[in-house]
């Protein structure tokens, strides 16, 4: 009975150490993590919007270069990316919006820059993503992510859209290859751009 | 001396070979213990899920191998100046509570100052507890033996993963990129980088290469110390 009392004693005793250790870290190092966060989500702003930056620089200087940059335009439910077109009059002004959802093993954040009518893809960055590398990790490799440039946000049949399709065929305006291996995360990639678009295109077209 | 070593504890002693009285209490015998007679990686065959996962760059490999080290040299502090104290049924479980303590702080730490490198290694530094060198070292010497040796115990097998994570990664690096830590080695004019070495095999060819060849060597020691 009293070495069970002891065993018992010993291991709350311990978790609480543990606990307070642990609490104290956590505290101390949240505000530079939250930081580094932020500062992926401007690079990830600044680099669809082909701002030149060094993606090595320090969170507090990307947030200097995008606030320079970026102007955020706040609709009902939807925050665009806007390029203030003073500093770098070589890059073509562009929108940035983002988009997020589940991808096959986790949350993927990303956002995807359009031309100012709208009406044309100008480039696709990931901020945030869980996938396997080298199969559905590959939506961040400049291949897959290149190819959505100059693509057209709707289809055909004027509904708003792109689509990313296995198979080698020809490809439309608004259409892209799929990753090999990776069905379900281009799947879900597909589905959660496309969502992006129709609330943009539906909020901002008459 | 490997022979020496062996013959008095004979191979099949293995990790608890630090623990005895052969090797405990004296820290030139611990520190080559850790390093070479019984390097967790290539004679234990410890750890080997990490040093596969992390090794694509040296640079990836150092940091792995440092957060080990604290993690070892830390636990094994903590561990042994509880040693008297841990109720010997739960001392597994207050072994682990102790590592993964360690474990998460270097892990907070990455991630608050070593952004980039924290999103590369991303799950393997909190695998870090799971990592039986750190809890074989616990369990096998910690737990009987004096803080400082304890130390020397930890960082000596600490070091001896980290170099293999080390050699693993510069040689993957070198071969998939034509690059040792960014800085081009191999001209990309004469030396196509062979990217099979970044991805996963390479790791697993890398490895057995290495664990063969010091297999041959100690092989032919092992032999002769039997006779």
């Amino acid at each position: 009975m009293k070495a069970n009392l002891y065993i018992v004693t010993y291991s709350f005793v311990l978790a609480m150490v543990c606990a307070l250790v642990l609490t104290g870290v956590g505290r101390f190092t949240a505000p530079y993590q939250e930081a580094n966060e932020a500062a992926d989500r401007f690079r990830g702003i600044l680099e669809v919007l082909s701002v030149p930056f060094d993606r090595a620089d320090p969170a507090e200087q990307v947030r200097e270069i995008y606030r320079r940059n970026v102007r955020e335009i706040e609709h009902a439910e939807l925050t665009l990316y806007e390029l203030v077109p003073t500093e770098h009059i070589d890059v073509e002004p562009a929108v940035a919006v983002p988009f997020s959802g589940q991808g096959l093993w986790g949350p993927i954040h990303g956002f995807i820059s359009l031309s100012p009518d709208l009406s044309t893809i100008r480039g696709l960055a990931f901020v945030y993503h869980e996938e396997t590398p080298g199969l559905g990790g590959e939506i961040v490799s400049e291949n897959f992510r290149r190819q959505f440039e100059g693509k057209s946000t709707v289809g055909p049949d004027e509904r708003p859209g792109i689509r990313i399709l296995p198979g080698t065929d020809e490809r439309g305006p608004n259409e892209v290859d799929a990753i090999t291996g990776a069905t379900m995360t281009s799947e879900k990639v597909e589905d959660m751009i496309n969502e992006a678009l129709r609330e943009v295109l539906t909020e901002h077209l008459p | 001396m490997t022979n020496q070593t062996q013959a008095g504890c004979g191979p099949a002693c293995g990790p608890s070979c630090g623990s005895t009285g052969l090797c405990g209490g004296k820290g030139f015998l611990t520190v080559k213990d850790g390093l070479l007679t019984n390097n967790p990686v290539w004679v234990q065959i410890l750890g080997i899920c990490s040093a596969l996962a992390v090794t694509t760059r040296l640079e990836n490999s150092l940091v792995m191998g440092a957060a080990v080290i604290f993690v070892i040299c830390m636990s094994n502090l903590i561990i042994s100046l509880l040693r008297n104290t841990i109720p010997h049924r739960i001392r597994i479980i207050v072994e682990v509570a102790i590592i993964a303590l360690f474990v998460i702080v270097c892990d907070q730490v990455l991630k608050a100052f070593y952004w980039e490198m924290s999103k590369q290694l991303g799950p393997y530094v909190g695998l870090i507890i799971t990592n039986c060198i750190v809890m074989g070292r616990a369990e096998a010497f910690a737990l009987q033996n004096p803080p400082l040796i304890s130390v020397v115990d930890g960082a000596a097998n600490g070091l001896g993963y980290a170099i293999i994570l080390a050699v693993i990664g510069a040689f993957r690096e070198l071969a998939g990129t034509g690059a040792i830590l960014g800085h081009v080695i191999l001209s990309p004019e004469w030396y196509t980088p062979n990217q099979l070495m970044i991805l996963a095999p390479g790791a697993f060819f890398a490895l057995g290469a290495l664990i063969a060849l010091v297999a041959a060597v100690r092989g032919g020691q092992e032999q002769e110390a039997g006779r």
